[in-house]
């Protein structure tokens, strides 16, 4: 069954929505937003600080927690994560899994095989930022922003290798458009790599999801926009995916 | 009777708020052991677990916490990893020793869906047990690459991509489930408070 995850992409205090990972709209309060998707029923809730790496700033804990406090399902938390004991303040402020992208990417890939050994690949996810170049995908850190020169198939390959649980993958492209999910780069990625692949970027219709489901049958979905302009609930999204998709459970 | 649940400290990797968080939303009156004579003032125990078995196992013991584990003969609940340590096996980076209070071992899951295996799924039992009740045909979650296999204690199972492997135990005071109670809703909650009031 494919997971149905809510993602906040914050700029402390708000909860924003970007486009094309650009021009932020406000979008309310993470803690609320949290509550009210949990209650909507959803399977998990991916959290994260977007500008933390960009502005080269601490990670704002207390935020974390706060947002981590009334949630009985899985949560995962990142942006800025730069150390193992960024890692370990994360599951302390009650953070099941970790997301990271900037540092592993710029700085030290090793991180993601030493947080592995230390908590567990479950806890640890690595985010994929890709955008597209013709026949081939590179990867972006930053929120975005920077280019990194490597391939995201390479990347998502080194990463499971390095013993990541899980890959976010978004899409610089299709983000916050509303226009479908690059559904080419879902299908290359979850074939490639044996751990879970998580798909962000672009949902604009109950359509939009169900076909990425049926083409790529990613292990979960994060969705955004859709939640934050109200026009579906996670509710909708699981009711119609259990009458339009054939699902293999 | 005040009926303390003492929530076992250890590690660096701490899933614990989120347990404590979970067990006092179930009514739970929790205290965190912090050392070994911590364990004389609870009345039960939940272990919970995140990160590797081995690594686990050398906190159990650098924090002097096994004899009072092992020792313990009141309700102890093992939460995925800290059911897993139950065990008398891991092979998770090498062999290490368990708390050896259950017959098994802790082996990888060897199945064709992605690993870790992450996500709410049913469960099905298989010898009823007063810690599932009213949640026998919940969902729970799940989020582990390894798997408990024991042959003699077995209480619930669950099916992920074809494969069967032990999602709750029982035997004696031990109770153990592969899913995380603190992260599957109402059923999560209920299932702690069925341990609550053992």
């Amino acid at each position: 069954m494919t997971r149905i995850i809510a993602k906040l992409d914050v700029k402390p205090p708000y909860v924003v929505k970007p486009v094309h990972f650009e021009g932020l709209r406000k979008m309310g309060d993470p803690s609320e937003l949290a509550k009210k998707y949990y209650n909507q029923g959803a399977d998990e809730l991916f959290y994260i600080d977007i500008v933390s790496s960009l502005y080269q700033r601490e990670i704002l804990f207390d935020d974390i927690e706060k947002v981590a406090n009334e949630l009985f399902i899985p949560f995962a938390a990142g942006g800025g994560v730069k150390s193992i004991d960024d890692f370990s303040k994360m599951f302390h402020m009650g953070a099941d899994k970790v997301v990271i992208n900037t540092y592993a990417i710029q700085k030290d890939p090793s991180i993601i095989d030493k947080v592995a050994k230390i908590f567990g690949s479950q806890a640890v996810v690595v985010n994929i930022e890709a955008k597209r170049w013709q026949k081939h995908w590179e990867c972006y850190t930053d929120c975005g922003r920077i280019q990194s020169q490597k391939d995201v198939s390479e990347w998502a390959s080194e990463v499971e290798q390095r013993g990541a649980g899980e890959i976010l993958l978004q899409s610089v492209d299709a983000d916050g458009r509303c226009r479908g999910f690059d559904i080419e780069l879902a299908s290359k990625i979850v074939n490639l790599v044996n751990i879970p692949v998580v798909v962000s970027s672009g949902a604009g219709s109950l359509e939009d999801i169900k076909i990425l489901i049926e083409v790529a049958n990613p292990s979960g979905v994060a969705i955004a926009s859709l939640l934050h302009y109200d026009r579906v609930t996670v509710q909708e999204i699981k009711k119609y995916l259990n009458n339009n998709v054939a699902m293999s459970i | 009777m005040k009926n303390i649940i003492g929530i076992v400290n250890y590690g660096i990797a701490g899933n614990i708020h989120s347990v404590q968080k979970a067990l006092e939303k179930a009514g739970g009156n929790t205290l965190i052991i912090n050392k070994p004579s911590d364990f004389d003032l609870a009345d039960k125990l939940v272990i919970p677990g995140v990160g590797s078995f081995k690594d686990a196992m050398q906190e159990l013991e650098n924090d002097g916490f096994i004899s009072p584990i092992q020792e313990f003969s009141k309700p102890i609940l093992g939460i995925c990893l800290g059911m897993q340590i139950m065990a008398n096996l891991g092979l998770e980076f090498g062999n290490t020793k368990g708390l050896n209070l259950i017959d098994a071992e802790v082996k990888p899951i060897l199945c064709s869906g992605k690993i870790p295996h992450m996500g709410f799924n049913r469960i099905t039992v298989e010898n009823p047990n007063i810690l599932l009740n009213g949640v026998e045909s919940e969902k729970f979650y799940f989020m582990h690459s390894y798997e408990m296999v024991n042959y003699t204690d077995i209480t619930a199972l669950t099916k992920y991509s074809g494969h069967s492997f032990v999602s709750a135990i029982h035997k004696d005071n031990l109770y153990g489930v592969q899913f995380h109670p603190e992260k599957s809703r109402e059923a999560g909650i209920k299932l702690l408070s069925n341990f609550i009031n053992l």
